[in-house]
């Protein structure tokens, strides 16, 4: 079994069950951590926006193209920082069970 | 190619009547003028349905009815709103190349709307007063240009107002491959002779030269041709532009124009005699138009791949060799 270590929004702590084959965004959405996940996975909504943790980054897949682009656009929203990715693009894998992240502001 | 297979010459029910998809190329969607600058409706043709509309600069363009957002068809409800067609659930708007240009809700643009256009529209140009789409079914861009008709273009000169539309039952191939079937000429038609006929292909066209000059003209892709029928020193001219409805009834329009000679004279008189004997019976012509005899054939027969021809034939087989490659799969193509 895998789990996220997610730091919520009001800078509580939860260990969250993770739903393996998905991606990130899927367990944080149906968590109700205040992750939308509007459209699905498509890259098109930025409201899967999280910030991973630094010792975190080098086991993470790059950044594609829209993802870089949609990043850049939340940026002119909320603060980016470092470890800014989309959870939507995080495949939910047993090697990243443990990942610690935390939710990025509301747009 | 070899032996003739008596097996499919004695079956027909495995034939069908239009065996092909709606092939690429320009093709006619209405006169400039029918369409005024923010008007926008629907249209049935390629197959499918589509939103015909012209901005407000007066741009036409022709997409898609189902907004790639959630759906809606844009035809109903939808309007022009400036450059822009806008969808009426949402009001995202896109523009006549099918770019997204507003979604006036979202706080962030989709990247992929920066990207690429997100619906399907058709290139279009104006051209002879109409209206022109080029299909492709992949969406490729036009690997063609339409021609310069004097006859059309030339604001002096020409003159001529008759024009027609005919629907048939059938695929533009079909109709398109009596061209070169001059057998029929005088069978069907009831021409004194089968005519001589030279046809030539350079790349998506084809030019045609029937009873040596009689008829002389060019289709360009499967959706235009420009037939020059002299008789007597005089020309009269058939602009014909065919748009396929669905993959077996096609649309068949056409303008007749000739030149501008003054009222009352004996070539005046000629040109509109040519141009009776194109469409039907003319006065004093033994042989008939096409739209006389031509449909009775095309609405009820089937395409046999395998045809069994004989001498005196035309060159039909060449003539479906030219017409594949306006077909994206060569599957389909059953010569």
């Amino acid at each position: 079994m895998s789990e996220l270590r997610v730091i919520g929004r009001d800078g509580s702590e939860r260990r969250l069950e993770a739903f393996e084959g998905g991606a990130v965004m899927d367990t944080l959405r149906d968590a109700a951590t205040g992750i939308l996940g509007t459209c699905g996975g498509a890259c098109s909504c930025g409201t899967c926006h999280v910030y991973v943790a630094p010792e975190w980054l080098d086991r993470l897949p790059a950044k594609g193209e829209d993802e870089t682009m949609m990043l850049e656009a939340i940026g002119e929203l909320v603060p980016l920082r470092a470890g800014s990715r989309l959870a939507c693009q995080l495949p939910m894998t047993a090697a990243l069970s443990g990942l610690v992240l935390e939710i990025a502001p509301e747009l | 190619m070899g032996d003739i297979n008596l097996k499919m010459l004695l079956e027909s029910k495995s034939l069908e009547r239009a065996p092909f998809p709606i092939p690429t190329g320009w093709f006619f969607i209405g006169f400039s003028d029918s369409l005024a600058a923010g008007e926008m409706r629907n249209v049935h043709v390629l197959g499918q349905e589509w939103v015909l509309f012209r901005t407000e600069s007066g741009k036409p363009g022709m997409s898609d009815p189902y907004c790639p957002h959630l759906g809606a068809h844009m035809g109903h409800g939808g309007k022009v709103c400036g450059e822009h067609l806008r969808c009426p659930f949402h009001h995202w708007e896109y523009d006549t190349a099918g770019w997204c240009k507003s979604i006036p809700y979202a706080k962030l643009t989709p990247p992929i709307i920066k990207k690429q256009a997100v619906l399907r529209t058709l290139p279009m140009v104006e051209r002879y007063g109409m209206m022109w789409a080029w299909f492709h079914p992949a969406c490729e861009a036009p690997s063609f240009e339409l021609p310069y008709i004097p006859e059309m273009e030339d604001a002096t000169g020409y003159a001529g107002t008759r024009r027609g539309s005919w629907t048939a039952n059938t695929c533009i191939q079909e109709i398109a491959e009596n061209g070169v079937d001059t057998a029929h000429l005088k069978f069907l038609h009831g021409a004194p002779i089968i005519p001589p006929v030279e046809a030539s292909y350079d790349g998506p066209v084809m030019t045609l030269d029937i009873g040596r000059g009689y008829i002389v003209g060019k289709s360009y892709g499967p959706g235009l041709n420009v037939l020059r029928f002299t008789q007597h020193g005089v020309t009269a001219t058939m602009i014909s532009y065919t748009v396929p409805l669905t993959h077996d009834t096609t649309q068949m329009n056409m303008s007749f124009r000739h030149v501008d000679y003054a009222e009352g004279t004996p070539e005046l008189q000629a040109s509109k005699k040519i141009i009776d004997h194109m469409i039907g019976a003319a006065e004093g012509e033994e042989s008939a138009g096409f739209e006389s005899v031509d449909f009775i054939v095309w609405n009820n027969k089937k395409f046999r791949p395998n045809p069994l021809l004989c001498d005196g034939d035309g060159p039909i087989l060449q003539f479906r060799k030219w017409f594949q490659q306006f077909y994206t799969d060569p599957g389909y193509v059953k010569v």
